[in-house]
């Protein structure tokens, strides 16, 4: 049986940070579709509009402008449609408060976002294992 | 004393602007600084395998100093956040309190650890991870500039009628006359960053610690040369925040 990609979702709204999720994708080749969404507000309607296709997973960054990645989580939740995706915090903020609120809202896990790029490879790939064995 | 109370007022509301205002430009500085490692490595990644060992050598000298100017955003977010975060008051025993701090240190060898306690109860009720990060912390300034093949190091505790006092001393190489008084300032290190790799935020944040606590601490050369640490933790603690 082949199995089929996840379409991953990339919410995150610093062009650098984009780049460096692509980069790390190519590094570890990482074959699955890359969504990119600026904001919260954004990313919920790519996921209302089925612009992102089944099965897909989240990869979330907090902070964020118009609707940052805690908001965005509340509505994912509340949206009888949405509420089941797998969602991974990928944050510069160790605040304890955001750690709890993703928590709250049942993220699969949160990760700091390492400083050096060899780092966020390993982070990426490990990430990658994890959603691979995962059921959707 | 209307305007007394005027006044404090007035400072707890400028010293809470000023926490706030440390906490978000250091956080909001961590993704360009981050975006300045990255890209660096991009850079050198596309360069390809015959590149001039010059260039790689700046390359790493510019990602250690970026590494460098993140450890200090990070100490500073400690420092801003040091009587906000872990404020809970909770049982602790103290000799474990010492243990758990030696075990977190992440090189012991060669060190022969000496403590001794003069304690009425072992046990106390106090906000057991500022302590935690205090002790922790001159443990760890104790060992990580030490100069010589064997280190012995100290922590003596005596409990009075109102508070602890805590000696933590150790044979290395002590604090320059000279300088005893700028060691309590934020980023100041007595050696070159390039020596001993440091953020030189540690006592800024012990001392913050210890004032919000009601405490003092201060240095004194050791004996034998060495450094002696000496601070008193009130036994009552209140948290007037």
């Amino acid at each position: 049986m082949i199995q089929k990609l996840v379409n991953i979702l990339l919410v995150e709204d610093d062009e650098v940070d984009v780049m460096n999720v692509k980069r790390a994708f190519s590094k570890n080749n990482i074959k699955n579709d890359l969504f990119v969404a600026g904001n919260g507000v954004e990313a919920l309607d790519m996921l209302r509009n089925s612009i992102v296709p089944l099965p897909r997973i989240i990869i979330l960054d907090i902070n964020m402008p118009k609707m940052n990645g805690i908001e965005f989580l509340k509505e994912l939740r509340e949206d009888e449609s949405l509420k089941n995706i797998s969602v991974f915090v990928m944050t510069t903020s160790n605040e304890d408060s955001d750690k709890i609120n993703a928590y709250n809202l049942n993220v699969a896990g949160y990760i700091l976002k390492p400083l050096s790029f060899e780092k966020f490879i390993s982070s990426v790939a490990t990430l990658k294992d994890f959603w691979s064995l995962c059921e959707m | 004393m209307e305007s007394e109370k005027k006044c404090q007022e007035e400072l707890t509301a400028l010293k809470k602007e000023y926490e706030d205002f440390v906490y978000i430009v250091s956080h909001d500085i961590k993704t360009p600084m981050r975006a300045i490692v990255n890209i660096a490595t991009w850079i050198e990644d596309d360069l390809g395998p015959n590149v001039d060992q010059d260039i790689l050598d700046n390359f790493s000298l510019l990602k250690n100093r970026v590494g460098r100017l993140e450890n200090m955003m990070n100490a500073l977010l400690e420092l801003s956040h040091a009587n906000r975060t872990k404020m809970e008051l909770f049982e602790v025993s103290i000799p474990k309190l010492v243990n758990d701090c030696i075990a977190m240190l992440s090189d012991k060898t060669n060190i022969e650890f000496h403590t001794s306690y003069n304690l009425i109860d072992e046990k106390c009720i106090t906000l057991g991870k500022k302590l935690e990060k205090v002790i922790y912390s001159l443990l760890d300034n104790a060992v990580r500039f030490h100069d010589k093949e064997k280190k012995n190091v100290s922590i003596e505790i005596v409990e009075n009628e109102t508070d602890y006092e805590i000696v933590i001393g150790d044979d290395g190489p002590g604090i320059p006359e000279e300088v005893k008084d700028k060691i309590f300032s934020v980023f100041y290190t007595v050696n070159s960053k390039d020596v001993v790799d440091s953020t030189g935020a540690g006592l800024t944040i012990c001392e913050k610690i210890i004032k919000m606590v009601g405490g003092t601490i201060e240095y004194t050369p050791g004996l034998n040369g060495g450094s002696v640490f000496k601070f008193n933790w009130p036994k009552a603690i209140t948290i007037n925040n």
